[in-house]
């Protein structure tokens, strides 16, 4: 079988690490006690934080990314293809843990949707993404885009902190921290586990999608150039034959 | 029940809707660049 470029076997490791984690994360998340407060809903603990922190993570990458471009020591073009490999996983992510929350909130809260600081903040977070992906399709020369799309993406990451502590700074319907890492945790040890499994296989899942989108991104620009080339090529052609 | 699996359900089926065409646009725009 003819193997992708897109694929190595440290990338085939990734794929099959994250597929097994992913798994090891749906069977112990749906085989999980139910609980008092809200029964079987309380399932979805070890999807939804995860999905969460890969979100969060993603949007960190870009902006990292970003900044590496910007700063003229550390400019290359792989860090604007890595900012916007990660961008499109974080507005996915992103997208995901609004639907999963609202899966979650419909029968807890009794309500899809509520106009609380870190639903509206999640939803905000989606809206920078996607405008930033917009942006990183407006034509412009190379140069100019990825300076265009790095400048955004550093003012789109600030929402990230503002929305973690969302929960903490303002009264929402949200509840608190999944997660605060202090003895006084209340998480029963299933949950816990279930959870962290969660986090480990959303952020294999990101890791194995981000190195196949940056290698294809780095397809598409090879295309790009080598259409611009041959374009440049077929003019000279055709001024030479108007010029004798 | 219902509103978990519909959790589940979809999170992995976006997660490998967006691999497949991840994957058939890599070997896509390989064929091509051969």
């Amino acid at each position: 079988m003819k193997r992708s470029t897109t694929s190595s076997g440290l990338t085939i490791s990734l794929g099959i690490a994250a597929a097994v984690a992913l798994a090891a994360t749906v069977t112990l998340g749906l085989t999980l006690p139910r609980t008092v407060e809200q029964a079987e809903y309380s399932r979805l603990i070890a999807i939804h934080p995860g999905i969460a922190w890969t979100a969060y993570t993603a949007a960190v990458v870009t902006a990292l990314a970003s900044l590496l471009w910007l700063l003229p020591r550390t400019r290359r073009p792989s860090w604007d293809l890595l900012a916007g490999a990660s961008a499109e996983l974080a507005a996915l992510f992103t997208a995901l843990m609004l639907v999963t929350g609202s899966i979650w909130g419909r029968p807890t809260w009794g309500v899809w949707w509520v106009w609380d600081a870190r639903l509206t903040l999640s939803a905000l977070m989606l809206a920078l993404l996607l405008g930033y992906l917009a942006i990183r399709r407006v034509p412009a020369e190379p140069e100019v885009r990825a300076k265009r799309s790095a400048m955004t993406a550093l003012l789109a990451v600030l929402v990230v902190p503002v929305n973690h502590f969302a929960v903490t700074w303002w009264r929402t319907l949200h509840q608190d921290r999944s997660l605060d890492l202090t003895p006084e945790d209340s998480l029963d040890g299933a949950f816990l586990g279930a959870m962290a499994l969660g986090f480990l296989a959303m952020t294999l899942v990101y890791a194995w999608l981000c190195v196949h989108r940056f290698r294809v991104a780095r397809l598409e620009e090879a295309r790009e150039e080598a259409f611009l080339a041959d374009a440049i090529e077929e003019r000279r052609r055709e001024a030479e034959a108007f010029s004798t | 029940m219902g509103y978990v699996w519909a959790g589940y359900g979809i999170t992995l089926a976006s997660l490998a809707a967006y691999a497949v065409w991840l994957l058939r646009r890599a070997r896509s725009l390989d064929r091509r660049a051969r």
